[in-house]
């Protein structure tokens, strides 16, 4: 009798233990709201870092202002692991109703594994001054819309370039130009710490550019890369005259580019347009130095795209769930119709942020915005450069991204020249991926 | 409890037999509910998914062996499968060594031992980030301390380490074997002093020295212990990942990628979790080769 006891108060203690183990709560992967009462309609938007990247509360208050009747809530994802948890949800049919394609060249992921609602009738009455649309269109279909259209920027220090006594690019360079003003910087700027250009560590600082205005999609997905070799070449040339910080010390130092430019270590530095915000709120909150700046095209091939200059850049886009409740879906609907407005648009300016919906008006809020620089070549960067993505938005991207982040790090160390290093690639490209 | 304790030593009655047996099951119940949940489950699936196509979403489709016919003519993998042995065979003996080598000198009665008992297990619980920032401004290859060092006493020509593609891995397997040691040391120091002073009296006596003693009283003494490290450090050496992640991220070039980071990238970077799931049983059987042959060889050396 006793024995029994014992036993039975052992199974006890182990199913409270398991069920405490268990009872955790999950936290992050909120559930659905069902559909709520007096014909409101609840919705949740994925988003990240939401004390850094105020654009989904900007966007969520603008259209529920307009729309009392829905209700929308934000729920945040690790930035890092964005792609990851995002996805680990969807499987588990738990994700939110609306989510942000953090990089456009995820959409293959999401579409072909069907993800995603196809909301070409939405696209169909967006306004022809939405840049990015085309991206996020498969067959003839369109599966998210396009809210957010970064594009890269040549950054330069007024003050540097003085102090070299360098003319300030004026929105016609050329790489031979940007190369040659490199050379002047650093003669220029010889005696003191900072260097003429800075190249931060990513992949696509190199092959982003070479893929946008030297590559096609054809060539880039038949690993057919030798447009690449010029410019890498041109990055090793840079870094072995010493005009910009070589690879290895930017990796092994863990450095940043805001710090690089902000504190006024380098001349020059392309980077993407969130920067024009980080930049304004660095200077203000005394992270950055306060000095002379404003931003110019990125250099061209040659002078034949000097009015339309190409550059790099990535469209976000917000897309619905494909798991989304029937009841749910116009209101979801009308949140992207709304994303794409031009109304949409001005807020997201006034917070620093570069729309993807581009008119004359909106710029002039950009613009507006205290500290942002107002010259004339500034503004044909932001009206004028066509941005084209990093990589093409293919599924086929991502293992050749692989390998071509594996030639970066082997040339950009010089463990092996740019011509060869390529070829390897090429070669492991063909053997691996496309073979 | 009185009813346990007045019980007779003699052969237990079957219905008695079966009633311990489901206290014993009910005791380890909690802890094996969470390893059947979150590992043993997760691995079996894992073994089928290895013979299918899948990215995630939807069902996964099956593809027979299509995907260990891929492995066999992978040359990436074949480069990280080479790597991790790399890093495995000095890794292991290596840090072997430098925790024993420690242990024994931290097991004398010292001024202070138990502060470098502490100093030298302090890189085990920093973290492995911090670690891997610290180390590589450390080699950093132009301002780097190590290379300022190293061009002080004379090399005029240091290596690029993290940098180089020759280089990289023997930086990695000094910082690990760094950082992995004190937590040997420590397991060790716990074996030295299971190790009955008589012995080491009575082998004085036999006027055995120093060396001796270490070879014929430490080392057959420290035999349970040794084997215990040498399981856990060859398991943990074929599963690196975190360290060289931060570090080195697998470069320059594929110079560090071992098979952790191969999976990690071909599963959750390129989405093909079909194929990492392939490599990961192929690490798996590897790891259990491993260990059961160290669990053979110890045996024979018990006879």
């Amino acid at each position: 009798m006793r024995r029994t006891t014992k036993a039975g108060v052992a199974v006890l203690a182990g199913a409270m233990l398991v069920l405490a183990g268990c009872s955790d709560d999950g936290g992050g992967s909120g559930g659905s709201n069902g559909g709520g009462e007096g014909g409101s309609t609840d919705l949740v938007l994925a988003g990240w870092s939401l004390s850094t990247t105020p654009e989904f509360q900007v966007l969520v208050d603008g259209f529920t202002e307009q729309n009392p009747e829905v209700s929308i809530s934000v729920l945040e994802y690790d930035a890092a692991n964005y792609d990851t948890q995002l996805t680990a949800d969807l499987a588990a049919g738990s994700a939110p109703d609306l989510y942000p394609l953090k990089t456009v060249t995820t959409l293959p992921t999401y579409q072909e594994g069907g993800q995603l609602v196809d909301v070409s009738d939405v696209a169909s009455e967006l306004s022809g001054d939405i840049l990015g649309v085309d991206a996020y269109a498969v067959d003839g279909a369109t599966y998210a819309i396009p809210y957010r259209q970064d594009a890269w920027f040549l950054y330069y220090n007024v003050d540097l370039f003085e102090q070299a006594g360098v003319e300030i690019p004026d929105g016609t360079w050329t790489w031979d130009d940007y190369v040659a003003a490199s050379m002047a910087l650093q003669e220029g700027l010889a005696g003191t710490e900072a260097k003429a250009t800075y190249q931060h560590g990513w992949t696509s600082l190199v092959t982003g550019f070479a893929n946008a205005q030297a590559g096609s999609d054809e060539e880039f997905l038949a690993a057919d890369w030798e447009y690449m070799v010029p410019f890498y070449e041109r990055a090793m040339e840079l870094q072995e005259a010493g005009a910009q910080e070589s690879y290895g010390t930017v990796t092994t130092n863990s450095l940043t580019y805001q710090g690089q430019f902000g504190t006024q270590k380098v001349a020059m530095m392309p980077m993407g347009s969130w920067y024009v915000a980080t930049l304004l709120a660095q200077q203000e909150s005394g992270d950055a130095d306060t000095f002379g700046w404003s931003f110019a095209p990125m250099p061209q091939l040659d002078d034949s795209t000097l009015d339309a200059p190409i550059t790099q850049g990535n469209p976000t886009a917000i897309g619905i769930n494909a798991a989304i409740d029937e009841d749910k879906l116009d209101a979801a609907k009308e949140f992207l119709a709304y994303i794409g407005s031009e109304e949409a648009a001005s807020e997201l300016a006034a917070i620093g942020i570069m729309p993807a919906y581009t008119t004359e008006a909106v710029a002039e809020v950009m613009f507006g915005l205290e500290g942002v620089p107002t010259d004339d070549v500034a503004r044909t960067a932001f009206s004028s450069q066509q941005p084209v993505p990093e990589a093409p938005v293919n599924s086929g991207t991502p293992p050749l991204q692989t390998i071509l982040d594996d030639a970066h790090s082997e040339i950009m160390t010089g463990n092996i020249s740019p011509a060869e290093g390529i070829a390897a690639a090429i070669a492991r490209a063909q053997d691996e991926v496309l073979g | 409890m009185s009813a346990t304790t007045i019980e007779r030593p003699r052969a237990p009655g079957r219905r008695l037999r079966r009633r311990r047996a489901l206290v014993g099951w009910t005791f380890i119940l909690p802890n094996f509910l969470g390893f059947a949940t979150f590992t043993l489950v997760p691995v079996l699936i894992l073994m089928y998914l290895g013979f299918t196509s899948w990215n995630a979403f939807g069902a996964a489709e099956f593809t027979g062996l299509e995907n260990y016919q891929r492995l066999l003519a992978d040359s990436t993998f074949h480069t990280a499968l080479l790597n991790t042995l790399y890093y495995a065979v000095f890794h292991i003996p290596l840090t072997l060594g430098a925790a024993l080598g420690l242990a024994v000198l931290l097991n004398q009665k010292l001024r202070g031992v138990a502060f470098f008992r502490t100093v030298a297990f302090f890189p085990y619980i920093t973290s492995i980030v911090a670690i891997a920032v610290v180390w590589n401004m450390l080699f950093s290859p132009e301002a780097g301390p190590v290379n300022q060092f190293l061009e002080a006493i004379g090399i005029a020509n240091p290596p690029g380490w993290t940098t180089s593609t020759d280089w990289a891995m023997p930086a990695i397997i000094l910082v690990s074997i760094w950082r992995d040691m004190g937590y040997y040391m420590l397991l060790f120091l716990a074996g030295l002093q299971a190790i009955p002073s008589e012995l080491y009296e009575a082998a004085r006596i036999d006027g055995a020295n120093a060396w001796q003693r270490f070879r014929n009283v430490t080392m057959p003494g420290l035999r349970p212990t040794t084997f215990f490290v040498t399981v856990m450090l060859t398991i943990g050496s074929f599963k690196v990942f975190d360290l060289i992640l931060v570090m080195t991220n697998g470069g320059p070039g594929t110079a560090t990628l071992v098979l952790s980071q191969y999976i990690y990238d071909t599963g959750f970077v390129e989405r093909d979790f079909g194929y990492a799931s392939t490599v990961a049983i192929v690490l798996f059987l590897i790891c259990i080769g491993v260990t059961v042959l160290q669990f053979l060889v110890n045996k024979r050396r018990d006879r």
